[in-house]
């Protein structure tokens, strides 16, 4: 038998894909639908963040466009969590009804064959917006486009793309211990919703829970920094592609463990 | 000679919350750390040779789908030893997925939204089949059922059989060492039944494969297993010849009737009647059954009887079932 490298998993990975992408476009009312309600969710929150800054110019110093420079990174690094990995938010239905099981049967890695299942196509349209809006606002903010600056801006949506994925692989995971982790993932997936602002706008207590322990002041804020705040990077911001792996691998190995511990229920 | 599954005195013991009744109950239970130890399989031991085909018999919570994902790899037991094709399943999970098929009754392993042919071809990558080896099982598949019109179907649109017979298939694609069936013909009609036992008949001849097979249906087992394990309450109960167990148990056969009168009264008196048989009586489908020993009276014999001090208005004779079987032997043991 080979050995199985990335090669052979990439390779896994995009035939999957292909006839998941295939078979979802034959469901062509049930597409056309949701992609209208992932647009209409996406204006709204345009609408939301305009009205406020109607009333405010800048919030804690930071002025509207960089503020929508903030939103478009954190839309764009919740992309791949929504189209990679959707399946997590049925691993709770699985784990309950037994179904799991038959992930544990094929001689491939549990955790890439689970993931590999479901791919959310809607979430594209979002990846459009989000760089639709980064791209606005890096012309209205009048930044230097250089090839540096763009590699700075792919490394770093790329860090908190891994972070995002891991706060939900974890919060996913906690489904292999106890029974109604549903609102554990809820809440993860909320969170979110507090990456777009910078995490000075919070108090001490917030700051320090954003920061160290449910780390979504990564998704955004601190990465966001480099490209916006040249003059003013904090180590955190240097750190965080490290800290992105870290955690994708720390909860890379809970989602394992919870695997492992899995015993299935009678049949 | 090493069989191809070694089990030896393989035991596994779960942990289960003590639950205390209602709300006040509930609300300890979350404090309390009060345990229990419940043992799902107790001391199991089998050697299984390449090429049988086993019958893997037991009531439900018998410990029968505890011992299979020991097998394959899901569950490391508590003691005890297994080696499946030399390897311990459980620390070497991914290599002995690839030595082995399984089939979970009502739960497909397929990709619910593809075309079987599709699943077929993923199937192939991930198990590394090559070229050849994946052409010469189609061509087999082909002259054993009537695969065309199944392979260009979405699996969430075929029927239960089609759906069962596929995962069938795909368990056997790879060409593994052994197959494990959980309950494959359960929920199926008579044609289907029998063309699944035929498949598996002959893929067991061709292939060599070993095949595991757990199942409530007596019928599956005639028709397939020359060896049966018996297990309950996690104890292995009988393990040998299907012909032994036949010979011990072949002289039942249960008459059940149906008569004019009180049903319960009637059971009584019939039970007066013959009191080495057990009667029993199902009350909402009126019948009366009596399980006679062949060796003893012939049922035919009891019948007449019955005719001449009971208005019949229906009678059936079956066979001892699976259930029955089981009964027996763990009641009375193996003579």
């Amino acid at each position: 038998m080979k050995r199985k490298g990335l090669r052979f998993y990439l390779h896994i990975y995009r035939k999957i894909l292909a006839q998941d992408i295939k078979s979802k476009m034959s469901y062509r009312a049930d597409f056309i639908i949701s992609t209208i309600g992932m647009i209409f969710t996406n204006i709204s929150g345009f609408v939301g963040f305009w009205i406020l800054f109607r009333n405010f110019p800048s919030i804690n110093g930071w002025s509207y466009h960089e503020m929508l420079f903030l939103y478009g990174f954190s839309l764009v690094s919740i992309t791949p969590v929504q189209c990679l990995f959707d399946n997590n938010w049925s691993l709770r239905q699985q784990v309950y009804s037994g179904d799991f099981i038959k992930y544990c049967f094929r001689p491939i890695n549990l955790f890439f064959y689970y993931q590999s299942e479901v791919f959310d196509i809607k979430g594209l349209g979002q990846l459009a917006f989000g760089i639709g809006t980064i791209a606005y606002s890096w012309s209205r903010i009048g930044l230097a486009f250089t090839p540096l600056m763009l590699l700075k801006l792919i490394v770093f949506l790329i860090t908190a793309s891994l972070i995002m994925i891991a706060l939900q692989n974890a919060a996913a995971a906690t489904c292999f211990w106890i029974q109604n982790s549903f609102y554990v993932l809820d809440l993860a997936f909320r969170f979110k919703d507090y990456a777009k602002y910078p995490v000075t706008i919070f108090s001490t207590v917030f700051r320090f829970i954003f920061t160290f322990i449910v780390p979504i002041a990564f998704i955004a804020y601190y990465p966001s920094l480099v490209i916006l705040r040249p003059d003013e990077i904090p180590l955190l911001s240097w750190l965080s592609p490290f800290i992105g792996i870290a955690f994708f691998f720390v909860s890379y190995k809970i989602w394992m463990r919870g695997a492992t511990r899995y015993s299935g229920t009678g049949s | 000679m090493a069989g191809i599954i070694e089990i030896k005195n393989v035991t596994k013991e779960f942990r289960v919350l003590n639950r205390r009744e209602g709300l006040k109950g509930s609300l300890k239970d979350l404090f309390s750390r009060n345990y229990k130890t419940v043992r799902a399989v107790d001391n199991v031991s089998m050697s299984i040779q390449q090429g049988e085909i086993v019958g893997y018999l037991g009531p439900n919570g018998a410990g029968k789908s505890t011992t299979i994902k020991m097998m394959t790899g899901v569950l490391e037991p508590t003691s005890g030893e297994i080696l499946v094709n030399g390897c311990v399943p459980y620390k070497n999970r991914t290599k002995n997925a690839e030595n082995i098929g399984v089939v979970f009754g009502q739960r497909s392993q397929l990709w619910w939204a593809l075309p079987l042919i599709e699943s077929f071809r993923l199937l192939k990558d991930i198990y590394q089949i090559s070229d050849s080896g994946y052409d010469e099982m189609m061509k087999l598949y082909g002259s054993l059922v009537d695969i065309e019109p199944l392979l260009h179907k979405p699996v969430r649109q075929m029927s239960l059989g089609q759906r069962t017979l596929s995962d069938i298939l795909a368990a056997f694609l790879h060409d593994p060492k052994i197959v494990f069936l959980d309950e494959p013909t359960i929920g199926l009609d008579v044609s289907m039944k029998a063309k699944i036992r035929t498949l598996i008949h002959a893929l067991n001849k061709e292939k060599k494969t070993t095949v595991i097979l757990t199942t409530h249906d007596m019928g599956d087992v005639d028709a397939l297993c020359r060896r049966i394990v018996i297990i309950d309450h996690g104890k292995m109960l009988y393990d040998n010849d299907i012909e032994h167990l036949k010979s011990f148990f072949g002289s039942y056969r249960t008459l059940k009737v149906r008569v004019d009168g009180d049903l319960a009264a009637q059971t009584q008196q019939i039970q007066g009647q013959y009191p080495d048989f057990s009667v029993t009586c199902d009350e909402q489908e009126e019948w009366i059954s009596v399980l006679v020993d062949e060796d003893r009276q012939k049922v035919l014999d009891v019948l007449s009887q019955l005719q001449k001090t009971h208005r019949i208005k229906d009678m059936q004779l079956e066979e001892i079932s699976t259930e029955e079987v089981i009964k027996k032997i763990y009641e009375e043991g193996v003579r």
